[in-house]
């Protein structure tokens, strides 16, 4: 029983991670309509950033979050202001396309910067040790990623339903041309939106740095997952996202633990399942 | 205009198609040819690409050296590297290019299993032998070079065999008896465990194999993976993933408080530098309470010879890192082919098969011996503790275990390995 | 909103002295280069049938490598105990359009962003079961030692592909025919019904077609092509391997299509090839493909939105009006 137990909890601190890349990806598509290829990329940078601050520069950790974030934010502004602005008005395909350049460069630019060996700065101290939960020894890290989970769920709640950029945005998200013409400016709206999407993603990543490696191409894998995860939850939704990742990290450990052979299968038919019997996902109504 | 875009792919194609011009040849070369070509390919994108670098380093001080001194029967050697990106179908299309494009007369490197495997009948189709110098699959030499006689496939490095030394190292430890494994979830770690388990069977009937997690190909986050395994309270675990992963991996098995409960962990390709590296702070630390063993495909402080020393400094200075061990095999194999030229004094494939026979060739990691049966070369490697030891800047494999590679490499004839899971 | 006609490329003496070439190729250029050329042939199936449903129906796929797939190991399969190449690549080719009729007919109500979520994970199921079934698939190591297998007719003659001048010739016609048939069949009533399809959802019904019907058509060519592309491969390749199924395999005839222009009927033949060279020319210069390439595709999109063969299709054809935008929503 305790197994069971353990292996669950591990399962919530592995969906807290994916919770945050998710959701990134479904605000930008909530708002924007852009389903954004580069957002594992973004993860990426996030990682390598905070290697470079906290491993290399030796700026304390939450410092270096810090300013791997603002990174992000930049790289964000960069990409849509600069490039994806002008598709809008084009069909999907193109800004899928435009994406898909970005990781092509994105991961190789990392590559020649850092050199193609992986980094990763030594763990912090106040994130090392165990307690005792179940019997058995819990991190503190994977400790401090759920509750880091539940704090950003808790704040983007309370950037989206209480301040006025929040209302700002679900306007536009729900009705662009009326937004337009009650004198919002969504172009600004369109850049916010994306940079704080960005600065999800780049949190995921740096958030990674006490265990996991930044090397190129770390993204691709996070990107498929973070895919199936909006989709459950329904594009656009953050409830979604969260009850998503859960779903999507529970049972990936519970299926690690007994039915080793099937995760991605798994993965994917849950994904398909709820494409097909409710496509708008869990949480988002449909029209 | 309307013909523009026509034009331009014909006039694109017929570009490619215009041969450079031949250099002038060498007098002194008694091959016959301006340069003998290397084609090297290794992964030089995506989360392995040092591994294909050090392939690339490897090989660029091995031929410096060698043009430096002369070249091979007084022929001048050039190369060309080019990025397989673990994909299968990339390494085909190289391969045909440094062939037919280029002239290449040798290949050597390739990181990926997969990709060897693809390979084999197309160096078959081009007739051109290649070293692999990091693939390890058995598959490639006990189906394709023993079984289906594909002959242009030659291995200088140690195939998945030498993983299995594990067995070995713990053979004398009564309290070291329930086996766990963290693996590769692809042909590597299955043939790992099933190879392990057999070898371990031999020297130790007691041995228990209580519980087996998978972890595929980029995973990010091993927790699962580790809660899984542990639950079966094993007193080793020996783990196959490689490269960022095995850092990764060793990370939170050290949060996960592993080190406290288990008796060993043995981590494959845990002697690889890059993997060394970024365990350094932990191991400085004595984190891993003295019970992290590894084992690689060559390790730059053994064995103590002094082919090995020089090299091993002339790598650093030309290149400021420690030579991995794809680095070594690469740089080997140059070797190993300059002494095959030499003596079979033709590039004829049949020829210089035949001078390989019987071959046996100090390299840095010691005496290599060619196999016939199979085209590979035997070698030993060492297992050992993960140490720290302040003559190195980062830890390295110490308390080293020894056993000649004939005692647990398996030879022919061979019997099919159980991969599954 | 009236939608563009799909613009025409390619005039007739063009399209016959580029044939010419084709058949000649073999003749003046060396090994890597009808290699290489083979690609681009399988290459520009693959896409002219992905851009049946995309540019032609408006369903943006991701999965169709998972039909790819299906061709490939299922030719291998049959080439690997009956050595006659018609009947592998036939069979894989049916099987993928078996495949693409079942997955289809649950795909093919769902529209846009929802369509293209179900293809992809359709997509990557197929891969997972490529990659985990080792009994059947071989697992990540695939099907290896597939045989070029001679092309049996009727029983009675039987002509060696061996080399790979003669497979080339093999590929060459395949590929001129299913270019052939798909020019008829844009060009059919039920083409230009697709376009009315893909431009006027609301309104097609009420003419009296039926959506989903046209749609699941569209989609099982589209597969049938896709799996006529791979099963062209193993004989090629020797081997197949579960990436073939991988999205990022499905990425390939998206890139090639937006490359070579959506709205023209040649652009995914001449997206397909730019691609492939592109890629070539790339990577014997630097060992940092992925940058370069990144760089073309971003100049691209920003540039030449129309893609390659668009801007020149857009050049040379009376002016028209601009493609209706898909409606960017949620």
């Amino acid at each position: 029983m305790d197994i069971i137990g353990y292996q669950g909890l591990i399962g919530v601190s592995l969906a807290m991670s994916l919770w945050l890349i998710s959701a990134g990806l479904t605000i930008i598509f909530g708002v924007l309509g852009v389903i954004n290829f580069a957002h594992g990329s973004l993860f990426m940078v996030g990682a390598y950033m905070a290697y470079t601050f906290y491993g290399l520069l030796g700026f304390p950790f939450g410092l270096s979050v810090l300013l791997s974030l603002a990174v992000a934010a930049v790289l964000g502004l960069i990409m849509e202001r600069g490039f994806l602005r002008h598709l809008y008005h084009l069909d999907h395909a193109y800004q899928l396309l435009l994406t898909f350049g970005f990781v092509l460069v994105l991961d190789d630019a990392v590559k020649i910067i850092w050199g193609g060996v992986f980094k990763i700065p030594p763990i912090p101290r106040f994130l090392d040790g165990a307690w005792p939960v179940f019997g058995r020894p819990f991190p503190v890290y994977n400790t401090f990623l759920i509750a880091v989970g539940i704090l950003v769920g808790i704040g983007l709640w309370a950037l989206f339903e209480k301040t006025w950029w929040g209302r700002v945005v679900r306007a536009t998200a729900s009705d662009r041309e009326m937004a337009n013409a009650l004198g919002v400016n969504v172009p600004w709206v369109f850049s916010t939106v994306f940079m704080v999407g960005a600065m999800l993603a780049a949190l995921g990543g740096a958030l990674g740095t006490p265990i996991r490696v930044a090397a190129p191409g770390i993204g691709a894998a996070m990107i498929i997952q973070a895919f199936i995860i909006t989709v459950i939850g329904g594009l656009g939704s953050l409830k979604g996202a969260f009850t998503g990742s859960l779903v999507v990290g529970i049972l990936s450990a519970y299926g690690t633990l007994f039915f080793p052979v099937f995760e991605l299968f798994f993965s994917f038919v849950i994904m398909t399942v709820v494409l097909l019997v409710r496509p708008q996902g869990l949480f988002v109504h449909s029209n | 205009m309307r013909t523009w875009i026509s034009s331009v792919t014909v006039v694109l194609i017929l570009l490619a198609l215009i041969v450079p011009p031949a250099s002038v040849g060498q007098s002194t070369c008694q091959l016959n040819v301006p340069t003998i070509k290397l084609g090297v390919q290794g992964i030089a994108s995506g989360a392995h690409a040092d591994y294909g670098r050090q392939i690339n380093m490897g090989a660029t001080l091995a031929i410096e050296e060698i043009n430096a001194g002369g070249g091979i029967l007084g022929c001048k050697l050039e190369m060309r590297f080019m990025d397989d990106e673990n994909k299968p179908a990339t390494g085909v299309k190289n391969a045909r290019f440094l062939v037919n494009e280029w002239g290449a007369h040798f290949l050597y490197g390739t990181d990926s299993s997969g990709i060897a495997m693809a390979l084999g009948p197309v160096l078959q189709e081009l007739k051109r032998i290649q070293f692999f110098t990091h693939a390890a699959t058995h598959r490639l030499t006990e189906e394709l070079v023993y079984d289906k006689k594909i002959k242009e496939i030659v291995r200088v490095s140690a195939p998945v065999y030498q993983d299995a030394i594990a067995a070995w190292v713990f053979k004398d430890n009564p309290e070291i008896k329930r086996w766990a494994t963290i693996g590769a979830d692809y042909e590597y770690g299955y043939a790992t465990w099933a190879i392990f388990k057999d070898v371990m069977k031999k020297s130790r009937p007691d041995a228990e194999f209580v519980g087996a997690a998978w972890a595929p190909f980029l995973t990010l986050d091993f927790s699962s993976q580790i809660a899984a395994v542990m639950a079966t309270n094993p007193d080793a675990i020996i783990a196959t993933p490689w490269a960022g992963e095995a850092v990764t991996l060793l990370r939170q098995a050290l949060l996960m408080g592993v080190f406290d409960k288990v008796q060993a962990w043995f981590q494959a390709m845990g002697g690889s530098v890059d993997v060394l590296e970024g365990i350094s702070r932990e191991v400085q630390d004595n984190r891993f309470k003295g019970k992290l063993w590894a084992t690689a495909r060559y390790i730059h402080n053994w064995p103590n010879t002094q082919i090995n020393r020089s090299f091993v400094e002339r790598f650093q200075k030309r290149w400021s890192r420690l030579p991995n061990y794809s680095a070594e095999t690469t740089y080997s194999a140059i070797y190993i082919t300059k002494l095959a030229l030499e003596k079979a004094k033709s590039l004829e494939t049949d020829s210089v098969l035949a001078a390989l026979n019987g071959m046996r060739i100090p390299t840095p990691a010691g005496l290599r011996v060619y196999r016939s049966e199979d085209h590979q070369f035997v070698y030993n490697v060492p297992a050992g503790r993960v140490v720290w030891d302040a003559k190195y800047p980062i830890p390295v494999l110490g308390d080293l275990v020894v056993i000649p590679a004939n005692e647990y490499w398996r030879s022919p004839p061979f019997t099919a390995v159980p991969v599954g899971k | 909103m009236m939608h563009a006609r799909h613009a025409h490329l390619m005039s007739g003496p063009l399209t016959t002295a580029l044939v010419a070439a084709l058949i000649a190729l073999p003749l003046l250029a060396g090994n890597y280069l009808t290699y290489l050329t083979i690609q681009i042939l399988i290459l520009s199936l693959f896409a002219l049938g992905f851009n049946l449903l995309f540019g032609y129906t408006g369903l943006l796929s991701f999965g169709q490598a998972g039909f790819y797939a299906v061709g490939a190991y299922i030719c291998a399969k049959i080439l690997l105990v009956q050595p006659s190449l018609l009947l592998g690549v036939g069979g894989g080719t049916v099987a993928a359009a078996v495949v693409a009729v079942l997955l289809g007919a649950l795909s093919v109500r769902h529209t846009r962003i929802y369509f293209s979520m179900l293809t992809l994970a359709f997509g990557m199921m197929i891969y997972s079961v490529a990659w985990k079934w080792r009994d059947v698939t071989g697992g990540d190591d695939g099907l290896v030692g597939i045989p070029r297998a001679p092309l049996k007719i009727l029983g009675t003659a039987s002509i060696s592909l061996s080399t790979i001048e003669h497979y080339y010739y093999f590929v060459l016609v395949v590929v001129l025919l299913g270019v052939f048939f798909m020019y008829r069949l844009v060009n059919s009533p039920f083409g230009l019904s697709l376009q009315a399809i893909r431009d006027g959802e609301t309104r097609a019904p009420f003419v009296g077609m039926s959506v989903t019907t046209h749609r699941l058509l569209a989609f099982t060519i589209a597969g049938l092509y896709a799996g006529l592309a791979g099963a062209l491969l193993p004989p090629l390749e020797n081997t197949v391997t579960p990436v073939m199924a991988h999205w990022t395999t499905s990425a390939d005839p998206i890139l090639a299509t937006l490359l070579g222009g959506i709205y023209v009927f040649s652009g995914p033949i001449v997206g397909g090839a730019l691609f492939i060279i592109i890629k070539d020319l790339i990577v014997r210069v630097t060992v940092h493909w992925s940058i370069v390439l990144g760089t073309v595709v971003i100049i691209l999109v920003m540039g030449f939105r129309g893609g390659v063969a668009g801007i020149v299709a857009g050049m040379v054809a009376r002016p028209r009006a601009a493609p209706a935008p898909a409606v960017a929503s949620k």
